[in-house]
């Protein structure tokens, strides 16, 4: 008798123990109809349609989109033929580069940031300086530390290599001679002997130079727009949740991964500013990640706002192919630059495991320590919108799990 | 021996306790007791005291009472030379700087001359908490210093707590309201439904009389925040047209995060000013 008392005690025992197992999974798969919306919210499906783009009619044509990804990656739009688009955005990268200071033909100040999903953003750059991905695309190639070339190199590589692909997309190009490409003339208050150079061009050469400037910036925007995630483990979990399909739930996040989940919408407020599909609010905040050492003083969005404003190729620019009535984020900008000082634009969580290390400076090395920098600001320091629940370090490895989660192979133009 | 000792002991504390200080000058904080620093006179008790980088001028700087927070500040600095008199008539900034953030503030401190040396400082606009430097610049006569004090841990000002504002039961949602004064009958109706987040989009109002007449070529501007989190608005959104009939366009909105957002009209019509305010809950 004593001798199957405990057997049948602990085979009883085993059975609650398994099915309050099972329960408890399952618990954590539960999710009210609130936290449904939130999912879905974040869901892949749920992206909108690549909106249009007022400012380039070019985004679209197929033509457009090839010529594109050919200027992506042609290291000869460069000053030392070594640098293309794809440097800093190698494509087995996830089109974006593991250093913490971007380097092309010199050291800039900032980290690469990622191409996912551009088509959505409204400001490009981490301080928003530029209003449309076309004009983002022409940034780095007449600076110095970037590609180190300018728009008159363009044009004479453009005429060299791809004029006829040029032309089925934007029409004949002017008839340029050789004196008015000079190669070292750029609008450039960095160079002066490059600026010198520009300003004796005449009026009607520099427009018809930066034409063909823009054009390429545009083609480069067509392709780079392609660049979108495909599901990831996460948007599979948030199917089945959708499908009320347990089997599916469980085969595709651990339950390390989903406490991360509810603490990514929950606890840990993350959706504060990294809402939507792409997991970003595209918003500026000061968040008090410290500068770098050694890098000249990065007021981000604060020196930013004027610079968008007086951009060369922005929305109201004769370059763009909006109407003035389409320029309604210039329109309505926020000029009150003392609220963004030391403000960077917020990036996707898409792909984010592979792309240490973070923040506009590559200042912290690890996901791990993100977490943990956000969660030891002290609340006397933290603004408000990153006030979070208390969380300890177990729930910062679900948090970076479920982080983990969000990765995915990317989609573009073949 | 002993008693002249005791005597001459005596007359040096009463010496020392009777030493005046300049009552008649700057705010009556901190205690009277005057002490040397070397060739300067520091003479508020609760005080900060600096001497200048080349030792020709000293600030003794005052703040009120809770030091300096986020946000907007005033103090008193009350300036001597180094033959420890007044320094009257000087050119004096204040530049607020974060060293480790390699910033400072958008708007210069307003520097006002009291007389006797005190000199207020108003519009001490830190924007963020952490590291802060006060670098005071004094120049007279072409002797020109720098002062430099330090606030290591300048914290957030919570009197704007919106970490404890919550979000209120039964939260008025109403898209129509009656202005502040009752003067107004305001309504919206986003273009966009339901209100969605990060896109840029535009409101129709239809502005009214208490008595149900519309109101054409009002005066309308609005405004808006998160409560909970201070922020503002990420654009600056504006009534562009009147279209008739009471109806205005509202264009440029835009909500950057879910939440409660609260948002206020100013309206002026008929010579009448009043305002409302609309509460919205966005879903993400």
């Amino acid at each position: 008798m004593i001798k199957r008392v405990p057997s049948i005690f602990a085979l009883l025992l085993l059975t609650m123990l398994f099915f309050s197992g099972i329960a408890q999974c399952m618990d954590l798969h539960n999710w009210t109809d609130k936290q449904k919306s939130v999912l879905k919210s974040l869901w892949l499906e749920s992206l909108p349609h690549l909106p249009a783009d007022p400012t380039n009619k070019y985004v679209s044509q197929p033509e457009a989109i090839s010529f594109g990804k050919e200027l992506f990656f042609d290291d000869r739009l460069s000053g030392n033929l070594k640098v293309s688009c794809s440097t800093c955005h190698p494509e087995n990268m996830n089109f974006a580069d593991n250093l913490p200071l971007a380097h092309g033909m010199g050291t800039t100040s900032r980290r690469s940031m990622p191409l996912i999903g551009m088509g959505y953003n409204t400001w490009l750059f981490w301080d928003g300086r530029k209003d449309s991905l076309w004009a983002q695309a022409l940034g780095p190639f007449e600076s110095s530390v970037e590609h180190g070339f300018t728009r008159t190199q363009c044009v004479s590589v453009i005429l060299e290599n791809y004029k006829d692909e040029y032309e089925r997309i934007f029409g004949p190009l002017p008839a340029f001679m050789k004196r008015d490409l000079p190669p070292l003339a750029k609008p450039s208050l960095d160079e002066p002997s490059a600026l010198k150079a520009w300003i004796i061009l005449s009026p009607e050469k520099r427009q018809q130079i930066t034409t063909v400037y823009a054009n390429m910036g545009k083609a480069i925007a067509a392709f780079v727009r392609t660049i979108m995630p495909t599901p990831s483990r996460f948007d599979h979990y948030v199917e089945a949740v959708m499908a009320d399909d347990s089997a599916g739930m469980l085969a595709n996040l651990s339950n390390d991964e989903v406490k991360g989940l509810r603490l990514f919408i929950g606890k840990a407020k993350c959706t504060n500013c990294h809402t939507g599909p792409l997991f970003t609010n595209g918003q500026f905040h000061n968040t008090g990640v410290p500068q770098r050492q050694g890098t000249p003083p990065d007021n981000g969005r604060s020196e930013a706002i004027a610079k968008v404003l007086a951009d060369e190729f922005n929305c109201y620019s004769q370059y763009s192919d909006a109407q003035h009535s389409d320029c309604v984020n210039l329109r309505f900008i926020d000029t009150a630059t003392y609220k963004y000082i030391g403000a960077f634009k917020t990036p996707t969580l898409r792909n984010v495991a592979e792309r240490a290390p973070y923040m506009h400076a590559g200042q912290i090395p690890t996901l791990r320590k993100v977490l943990e920098f956000y969660r030891d600001l002290p609340p006397g320091k933290r603004p408000a919108d990153l006030e979070h629940g208390a969380l300890n370090d177990m729930e910062l490895l679900q948090l970076e799990a479920f982080l983990r989660t969000l990765s995915s192979p990317l989609k573009y133009a073949q | 021996m002993k008693k002249l000792i005791v005597l001459v002991l005596g007359l040096m504390i009463v010496g020392c306790v009777t030493t005046p200080g300049p009552e008649s000058v700057g705010p009556a904080s901190g205690g009277k007791a005057t002490h040397k620093h070397g060739a300067f006179t520091k003479h508020y008790e609760s005080s900060l005291f600096e001497v200048s980088r080349n030792g020709l001028y000293s600030v003794e700087m005052v703040l009120g009472a809770p030091g300096l927070l986020t946000g907007v500040n005033a103090l008193d600095i009350i300036v001597h030379d180094n033959t420890d008199h007044d320094v009257v008539g000087a050119e004096i900034s204040v530049t607020p700087w974060m060293p480790m953030m390699g910033h400072g503030t958008y708007e210069p401190p307003v520097v006002t001359e009291k007389g006797g040396g005190l000199y207020s400082v108003e519009n001490v606009i830190l924007v963020m908490s952490g590291l802060w430097e006060l670098r005071v610049n004094i120049s007279k006569d072409g002797v020109t210093d720098t002062a430099v004090f330090s606030f290591p841990d300048v914290q957030m000002d919570t009197k704007h707590a919106h970490t404890m504002v919550m979000v209120p039961d039964n939260l008025d949602l109403a898209t129509q309201q009656m202005s502040e004064n009752n003067k107004f009958d305001l309504s919206y109706k986003s273009g966009i439904e339901p209100l969605p987040i990060n896109t840029i989009h535009s409101w129709t109002l239809i502005l009214k009389k208490a008595d149900g007449q519309p109101i054409t070529g009002a005066e309308i501007t609005l405004d808006g925040d998160m409560p909970q989190h201070g922020h503002g608005l990420p654009t600056v959104p504006e009534v562009t047209q009147d279209l008739g009939d009471g109806k205005y366009l509202v264009e440029g909105v835009k909500f950057s995060m879910p939440g409660w957002w609260v948002i206020k009209f100013r309206i002026r019509a008929g010579g009448e000013d009043d305002t409302a305010t609309f509460n919205l809950l966005l879903k993400e």
